[in-house]
């Protein structure tokens, strides 16, 4: 019995020192940042030939009525939610598209993929997505370009032969700018943050952390980056891992940034009940209606997101662009609608636009 | 146990089946194309593989929750192997499956040479193998295998999806195993009766180990498989597989105690569940309902098999 | 291989004592020695803030553990609580923001969660049906079901009074008064009421309990229906905590549950552990959760050491329990 323990505490102790080999983050993609200018002179976008992929024989949709779906990563967050509503709103002012959206009931690889797989057998006109794994969903988007169906991704990628085109809501590096000018405008210069995403490997996180990096690495140079932790997409744990890093840092700690729309209410609401409003800022991405409250109260200043109903509602509309084929390759911007017109950048993304800053004076005119 | 009682719930399956293909059938005309059932077919065979050897777990009274972590973990060392330790792609596949198959003997000593009972056993090592995946891999993902890769989870070999032949010979391999070697009638005589299996003199632990330690292959073989289908690795695939196994080898009529079971009877519950998942999509149900149906129908395929089995009070 | 008392008989009281609880004495060493560890470390980890986190921001588990322990006690499991969880969570949210007083908001879960797995544990005891398939099939329809109904809306705009895991009575956080409180109430009932007892002779052998005039089915339903309450209570904490309640089931709750229970020396077998093992169960994961943050331990080595722990955890009470049997039988 002795025995048995102490083997068992030395196995323990054992993992938990190989364990140690720590760093802040080693999470990332690898691919190069480009961090914007300090002052915000917007970088000149070199030009990129079309990389998107191309349906296979598509039928001639010009004009007529198409069926839509919609997968979005998962069902059952605000956010999604939200794009969801722009959808809707968009078919119904086009009056020449039915939309539906249905997607897994959990972040899912493998759950997204037989959705798909569904539509592409039951034949849908056009499939809007948005990806949980870039790589893991290419071979069944293009196993819908391949059936003649158009395809068009919005707020997380996949590469760009799966499908014809890609929404961006906001450049990766534009966001990272934001969250940091935020950061530095409520907290100073020299302070000192951590970063509370979903998981390492969700792609659009950990692009925007890297660029984040590179970003305060530039202009920043004193910002001192703590650490990162994980909360998936789950609230509770978000409020527990923010409450443990200010537990963790204590007043060293000047600064929270919330990387989903499940984190940044959560930790805003740590900070709340820690009582370190004031002390510590909270910056990050969120849905208005979850972070009304925190900036109503002051203890958030500025929520940065762009409008994710537009970008469903310009998803849309490009969808239907690219099924007229009025939306062709070459070429440099198209009509969403009510939100005029649209850049191509990067050969096959739709810009949305800058990030929007939610602040105090405007985030009552927003129900999302 | 006679064939009879046997056949019963089999046969209230096989019923179930064509029934769901049918009322399915006749709402959508894309589901009973050749196309779609092959397309089904593939998309089944990750879960089917772990179901088949889910069996022979069950049916000895045992279960083997670790089998999705298993599955995560053997993605991640395939790509680790291949890409960090620049191993060519088929040794790097090759240790995949031993690692698997070692993980699986792993739950089988744990359970049979310390007797702790399988449920809390492969729990521990559901925690402790997908920690491993996410450990090792740092969360990064491996992209960019080689062409040829593809072909086992995306590809064809004469006509039919190529993983349908890897669970084809399979099923027909458990199913002859299971029905008549020693080694099969040594499964049910474990789920039956420990005790007296073990004084009847028949290998029970080492074939609890063989079984477990074919869960874990099973898993890994799943694994290269899904990464091929897919074709990138990340830590978190897997997860819930167990699930959806363990689902599809009761709904096809093994006991849970053990002692009962046929490979037959798994195979008609993938069939199953894969028809309903695909069919009630295809007629316009999403997903969440879906996931709806498939819980009560688990459920009521029980409930109506115990009613015709009042005597097997166990 | 089941305990019996009679096994320990021969010995004196105090080691009985020990030899009774050693897996509630176990984990309480292990969060000792955890603390003093990790604050050497780093003092802020023993700060009255960090502990509070830790107790208090996962009380929840430790309650809803109490009623899972209840039911391996009995020889059942129960894998659907965490979507159990995330429906009365919204069904609570939903209830305050429609303008119904807030201490209906916080009880009417409380009866609901009771009633369907009321429904459950029907299931299971008259229709015979393995616990393990019903809670599984509960699981998909509850998880389906939430987002069905909810279409995947969070609930915002709770009223300020609705948040009571904020709240402090006396000083004390009010979810450390409900797990201490229910901890202590269910342990003393389940070990010096009739009805308690009974559950644990139904883990320990059904037909005899039988035999013996415990009338088996309808104590299966109880148990069912009163782990649903405990579910209940523990959404009281859960759902309060935050001015927003999600629609999606919390990820792998019903698995730190049952760890927690089984850790704590509930035995999957039936028949052995108290609902104190299970709360120093939960209140170790979340410590243990909040070290590794501290300590710098890599995030993603987490959930392998966790593992590991569960692991090493029941290999010591196996081999404790394998040397009891033998040394009994001298």
């Amino acid at each position: 019995m002795l025995k048995t323990t102490l083997t068992a505490a030395a196995a323990l102790a054992l993992t938990t020192g190989l364990a140690s080999a720590q760093s802040a983050w080693t999470g990332g993609d690898d691919l190069p940042t480009s961090p914007l200018a300090c002052d915000g002179t917007p970088a000149t976008p070199a030009s990129v030939a079309y990389d998107g992929g191309e349906p296979t024989n598509p039928p001639d949709r010009n004009g007529k009525s198409i069926t839509v779906v919609d997968v979005p990563k998962l069902i059952g967050i605000g956010y999604f939610d939200a794009t969801s509503k722009g959808i809707a709103e968009a078919a119904k002012e086009m009056g020449t598209m039915t939309a539906t959206t249905d997607g897994p009931v959990e972040a899912n690889i493998d759950d997204q993929i037989t959705v798909i797989d569904n539509y592409i057998t039951k034949g849908v006109d056009g499939i809007l997505f948005a990806a949980n794994d870039p790589v893991a969903i290419s071979p069944v988007l293009k196993k819908a370009l391949a059936a003649g169906i158009n395809v068009v991704g919005y707020d997380a990628n996949s590469e760009p032969a799966a499908r014809q085109w890609f929404v961006n809501q906001a450049e990766f590096n534009g966001i990272a700018k934001a969250m940091i000018d935020s950061l530095v405008a409520e907290a100073g210069d020299d302070a000192s943050f951590a970063i509370v995403t979903s998981t390492f490997t969700t792609p659009n996180q950990a692009r925007w952390i890297a660029e984040m990096g590179a970003y305060a690495a530039a202009c920043h140079p004193n910002l001192k980056w703590l650490e990162t932790v994980e909360a998936q997409e789950d609230n509770i744990l978000s409020f527990n891992q923010a409450n443990t890093l200010i537990n963790k840092y204590g007043d060293e700690l000047k600064g929270i940034l919330g990387m989903t729309s499940v984190a940044t209410p959560a930790s805003a609401d740590a900070v709340t009940q820690a009582g370190q409003c004031g002390k510590i800022a909270v910056v990050g991405l969120a849905t208005p209606n979850a972070m009304k409250p925190y900036v109503e109260a002051d203890c958030v200043k500025s929520v940065v997101l762009w409008n994710p109903v537009d970008l469903g509602y310009a998803a849309a509309f490009v969808l239907r662009a690219a099924a007229d084929a009025t939306l062709k390759p070459g070429d440099t911007s198209v009509k969403a609608g009510k939100l005029g017109d649209l850049s191509v950048i990067n050969g096959s993304e739709i810009l949305l636009g800058a990030p929007f800053v939610f602040t105090k004076e405007n985030i009552g005119e927003f129900d999302f | 146990m006679t064939w009879r009682r046997l056949l019963r719930h089999e046969t209230i399956l096989a019923l179930l089946v064509l029934l769901a293909l049918f009322v399915l059938d006749r709402q959508s005309d894309k589901f009973f194309t050749l196309d779609n059932l092959f397309n089904q077919g593939r998309l089944m065979t990750e879960v089917g593989l772990v179901a088949i050897v889910m069996t022979f777990v069950i049916i000895t009274g045992g279960i083997d929750l670790s089998v999705g972590s298993i599955l995560g973990m053997t993605a991640i060392l395939i790509g680790v192997f291949w890409k960090n330790l620049g191993l060519p792609l088929p040794v790097a596949i090759g240790l995949g499956l031993v690692v698997g198959t070692l993980a699986g003997v792993a739950n089988g000593i744990i359970i049979t040479r310390f007797r702790v009972p399988p449920l809390i056993a492969t729990l521990g090592t559901l925690a402790l193998y997908r920690g491993i995946a996410e450990g090792v891999s740092q969360a990064r993902s491996v992209r960019g295998y080689p062409e040829w890769f593809y072909v086992l989870g995306q590809g064809q070999l004469l006509g039919v999806p190529t993983q349908l032949w890897i669970f084809g010979i399979a099923a027909v391999v458990a199913a002859a195993l299971l029905g008549w070697t020693t080694c099969g009638r040594t499964t049910y005589a474990i789920g039956s009766n420990e005790v007296a299996a073990r004084f009847s003199g028949l290998s029970v632990d080492v074939t609890k180990v063989a079984i477990y330690a074919a869960s874990g292959l099973a898993a890994a073989v799943a694994a290269a498989i899904f990464v091929s289908r897919v074709s990138t690795t990340r830590s978190d695939m897997g997860t819930g597989i167990e699930l959806d196994a363990i689902t599809a080898v009761v709904l096809g009529g093994t006991s849970i105690f053990g002692g009962r079971g046929t490979i037959v009877g798994t195979l008609l519950g993938l069939v199953l569940i894969q028809a309903l998942k695909n069919g009630l999509s295809l007629a316009g149900v999403k997903s969440d309902g879906t996931v709806v149906l498939i819980g009560a129908v688990l459920i009521l395929t029980i409930l109506l098999s115990n009613l015709f089995h009042r005597d097997q009070n166990r | 291989m089941t305990e019996s008392t009679e096994f320990r008989a021969h010995r004196s009281g105090p080691a009985r004592c020990v030899s009774a609880y050693g897996q509630e004495i176990v984990i309480a060493c292990a969060l000792v020695a955890l603390f003093v560890v990790v604050s050497a470390i780093n003092p802020r980890f023993l700060g009255a803030n960090n502990v509070n986190t830790i107790v208090s921001g996962n009380a929840y588990i430790a309650v809803a553990a109490i009623g899972m322990s209840m039911i391996i006690i009995t020889g059942h499991i129960d894998v659907s609580v965490g979507a159990l969880i995330g429906v009365l969570a919204t069904i609570s949210g939903t209830l305050a923001v429609s303008g119904y007083p807030v201490w209906v908001a916080w009880t009417l879960p409380i009866l609901i969660g009771a009633a369907i797995n009321g429904v459950v544990g029907a299931l299971v005891a008259y229709g015979r049906l393995p616990s393990i398939v019903v809670t599984l099939g509960m699981l998909s329809i509850l998880r389906g079901g939430l987002v069905f109904v909810t279409g995947g809306a969070w609930i915002n705009n709770l009223p300020p009074s609705f948040q009571l895991a904020q709240a402090r009575l006396l000083g004390v956080p009010v979810p450390i008064w409900f797990m201490l409180v229910l901890t202590i109430a269910a342990f003393l009932w389940m070990r010096n009421t009739a009805f308690g007892r009974s559950l644990y002779a139904i883990g320990g052998n059904a037909e005899a309990a039988r035999a013996a005039g415990i009338p088996v089915e309808r104590r299966i339903v109880q148990v069912f229906m009163i782990h649903g309450a405990f579910a209940g209570i523990a959404t009281m904490l859960f759902a309060t905590q935050l001015k927003i309640i999600q629609s999606t089931v919390p990820p792998n709750l019903e698995l730190t549950i049952i760890t927690a229970s089984v850790i704590g020396g509930v035995s999957i077998l039936g028949g052995t552990g108290t609902v104190i093992g299970s709360t120093l169960a939960a209140v170790l994961f979340a410590a243990i959760g909040s070290a590794m943050i501290f300590v710098n331990v890599s995030a993603y080595w987490l959930r392998a050491v966790i593992g590991l722990l569960i692991l090493v955890t029941v290999l010591v009470d196996m081999a404790r329990r394998n040397r009891e049997f033998r040394g009994s039988q001298r």
